[in-house]
């Protein structure tokens, strides 16, 4: 058997047709630029400007050659050694903790919905997208209502005699921020989620139950392995806005310093001072560390897109 | 090829427009400075009212809606109100063009300097606001704005402690004085204001300090040590929650200004729970801050003249009156003082240490603009503390 050969004139023609379709990228890559390119590129002449020197307002320095490194030298010193390192571990401690309970709780939702859910998934998916008709402001106001010494939450625990006596749950502590973070990130962890499990090969699944591995076995070897990059994408999704979070930690904490984020310290330098240069280093030192986890993400899942085309 | 940085704004802009989003983002980050010198002369006398509509910039809930419609109303026009958080955020908004408005209704004096020097605001013509005599002595030649040539106040606050009177006595709280905030018996019922200078120079008075606009750096950090105490001894929370947390019982006691307990006893008690649990102390040798802020027209007014007359109505004693009524911050002008509020209910007696005295204004401290070095030291020192300690 001979390999097909193409006709006469199919290569440009096909080259055309790519273009085509590559045409259909512009308004994606237009919109890229706008909204990421361009506002990245405005952190930087922030971060590397100055500031006016009547009004204290940022004077953003566009030209890299004359960019002034004093405000990102100052913020590196107070990251590595100083005060704001300890914002910048409790931040990724706290992320992480929110991660891990979006694993424990989202995945086997993710997973009911993708694998076991016939007549309800509609429903469900509905569900799901639900928290996102409502502001993410107002959700964390709903908890400061519900957390309140006199809230729902623990007249609750009263009822149940499992906390007798009231807990002020807004007292500045970790659990409280954490639980927020992952209450409000949570459907960004699923859906991603959802999408990869959904996809994942029934017969693969089968096929080891034909063999006789248990169901636990069956998940445990085939469908978590499966779903690594969907977790993976899920993980990226979720961390990268909860580690810029502010308002979370705001609301839930009462402004403890305890509970102290990077978004907050961003926030006060870029609102609230006349040296938003400092919180533009910071907003940069923050994407250049979540930019490992990103780099991590597409290096792994485009290593396992090449050993499934082999 | 090298551009200049106006070059690349331009070319910027044109992307911009062409994308739809380019330009509100170069505007957001400041990119055309406004610097450019204080506008020296005021319009002229006798011109007659634009049709408006009147755009205002402000805090949020802090104007009478009903003022604002009896304003539209006397003049037939339509006002437009625009909300900012912060003072930086004001100025920053007010110097790139993202906010084009007429007029300013609380600017701070700390940053008022900035805001004449860059050319922000315009000299008031006081031809158009007779009601300027209403303004208290204290307020004709301030010292953040000699003569009031650019502006005029609009209330006036000083800062204290608010505390719920029915869990501690007032002779504690006067024996305390500032050390009540260091008090472990109110351990997660402490909360001290959100505000980088307002704290730490609470701080400094506690240490027995005066000089609130230092520049020593040895002073601001001790100010910054005694706040970082708060931490561990109270579990302090940093926020402006003042007004609404200590009538609902959240915080005992709170650092806090002294409009906020009069705007939490209208509108923060639970139901059935009287004025009475509120107190708020202010350091009897007058050894606090007293501040204020003040109203101006924008340098790019386009309704210049109805800015200059909705001065001159906020300024109206009536107006002040129905305006106090709602936000709890007393205007700056003499027909309104504590006797008089009290005796038309506006104020619980028990709460008349909300409404600053003539003697409170008059030798009560004040914050000074600082230099920009010094700036820095503050506002480095705030972040320090807040980041944890």
């Amino acid at each position: 058997m001979t390999a097909p050969t193409l006709a006469p004139g199919r290569g440009p023609r096909r080259r055309a047709e790519q273009r085509v379709w590559a045409g259909f990228a512009l308004p994606g890559v237009l919109w890229l630029t706008a909204l990421f390119v361009v506002p990245v590129y405005a952190v930087l002449a922030v971060a590397f400007g100055s500031t006016d020197p009547i009004l204290r307002v940022a004077d953003p320095e566009w030209n890299p050659l004359r960019w002034d490194a004093t405000s990102m030298s100052k913020v590196l010193h107070r990251v590595f050694g100083g005060d704001l390192g300890t914002v910048f571990v409790r931040t990724l401690s706290f992320v992480a903790l929110a991660l891990v309970g979006c694993i424990v709780i989202g995945y086997p939702v993710a997973y009911f919905v993708a694998r076991h859910a016939r007549r309800s998934r509609g429903v469900l998916l509905a569900a799901l997208v639900l928290p996102f008709w409502i502001s993410y402001l107002m959700r964390m106001l709903a908890w400061t209502n519900l957390l309140q010494v006199d809230g729902y939450v623990n007249r609750l625990l009263g009822w149940l005699h499992v906390m007798p006596t009231p807990r002020n749950w807004l007292d500045g502590d970790w659990p409280t921020v954490t639980i927020g973070l992952v209450y409000g990130y949570i459907p960004f962890f699923i859906l991603p989620l959802y999408a990869a499990l959904e996809r994942l090969d029934g017969r693969l699944i089968e096929a080891a139950r034909d063999l006789g591995a248990s169901r636990f076995s069956t998940f445990l070897w085939i469908t978590l392995p499966l779903s690594v990059p969907g977790l993976l994408a899920a993980s990226v999704v979720t961390i990268l806005p909860m580690s810029g979070d502010y308002y979370t930690n705001t609301y839930l904490s009462s402004g403890s310093p305890k509970t102290e984020m990077i978004g907050n310290q961003i926030e006060f330098y870029l609102r609230g001072s006349s040296q938003p240069q400092v919180g533009a280093s910071l907003v940069l030192l923050l994407m250049v560390l979540l930019m490992v986890l990103m780099v991590h993400y597409l290096v792994t899942t485009i290593r396992q897109q090449r050993a499934s085309e082999r | 090829m090298n551009s200049s940085r106006r070059q690349f704004l331009a070319r910027s802009a044109r992307l911009g427009v062409l994308l739809g989003a380019g330009v509100p983002l170069l505007h957001a980050c400041g990119g055309d400075s406004s610097s450019n010198g204080a506008v020296s002369d005021p319009i002229a006398d006798g011109l007659e009212p634009e049709a408006g509509p009147l755009r205002i910039y402000n805090y949020a809930d802090y104007v009478n809606p009903e003022v604002i419609a009896d304003f539209e109303s006397m003049y037939g026009v339509k006002v437009e109100i625009t909300t900012f958080d912060t003072d930086a955020e004001a100025i920053t908004k007010l110097a790139s063009g993202a906010v084009k408005v007429d007029l300013h209704h609380s600017m701070s004096p700390n940053t008022i300097g900035r805001l004449i020097a860059g050319g922000i605001v315009q000299p008031l013509n006081r031809s158009y606001v007779p009601n300027a005599a209403n303004v208290l002595d204290a307020f004709t030649n301030p010292s953040y704005d000699p003569q009031g040539a650019h502006s005029l106040p609009y209330t006036l606050f000083t800062t204290g402690i608010g505390y719920r009177a029915d869990r501690i006595d007032a002779a504690t709280v006067t024996e305390l004085g500032w050390n009540l905030l260091w008090t472990p018996d109110y351990r997660g019922q402490v909360s001290i204001l959100d505000d980088y200078r307002e704290s730490p120079a609470m701080a400094m008075l506690r240490n027995g300090r005066t000089d609130i606009n230092t520049d020593d750096p040895t002073e601001v950090d001790a100010a910054t040590a005694s706040l970082s105490e708060l931490i561990d001894l109270v579990n302090v929370k940093i926020n402006i929650e003042g007004y609404k947390d200590v009538p609902e019982g959240v915080t005992t006691v709170a650092h806090t200004w002294s409009a906020d307990m009069l705007n939490g006893a209208n509108g923060y008690l639970p139901e059935g729970v009287g004025p009475e649990v509120l107190g708020f102390w202010f350091p009897p040798d007058n050894n606090g801050v007293v501040n204020n802020d003040c109203m101006g027209v924008l340098a790019g007014a386009t309704s210049p003249v109805l800015a200059h007359l909705y001065l001159n109505f906020i300024l109206d004693a009536a107006v002040a009156e129905k305006n106090f009524s709602w936000t709890g911050y007393l205007p700056a002008i003499t027909a309104l003082d504590g006797d008089f509020l009290i005796a038309q209910g506006y104020v619980p007696e028990n709460l008349r240490t909300c409404v600053p005295t003539n003697d409170q204004i008059s030798k009560a401290l004040r914050f000074e603009p600082l230099e920009p070095d010094t700036d820095l030291l503050w506002e480095d020192a705030w972040s320090r503390f807040t980041a944890g300690g």
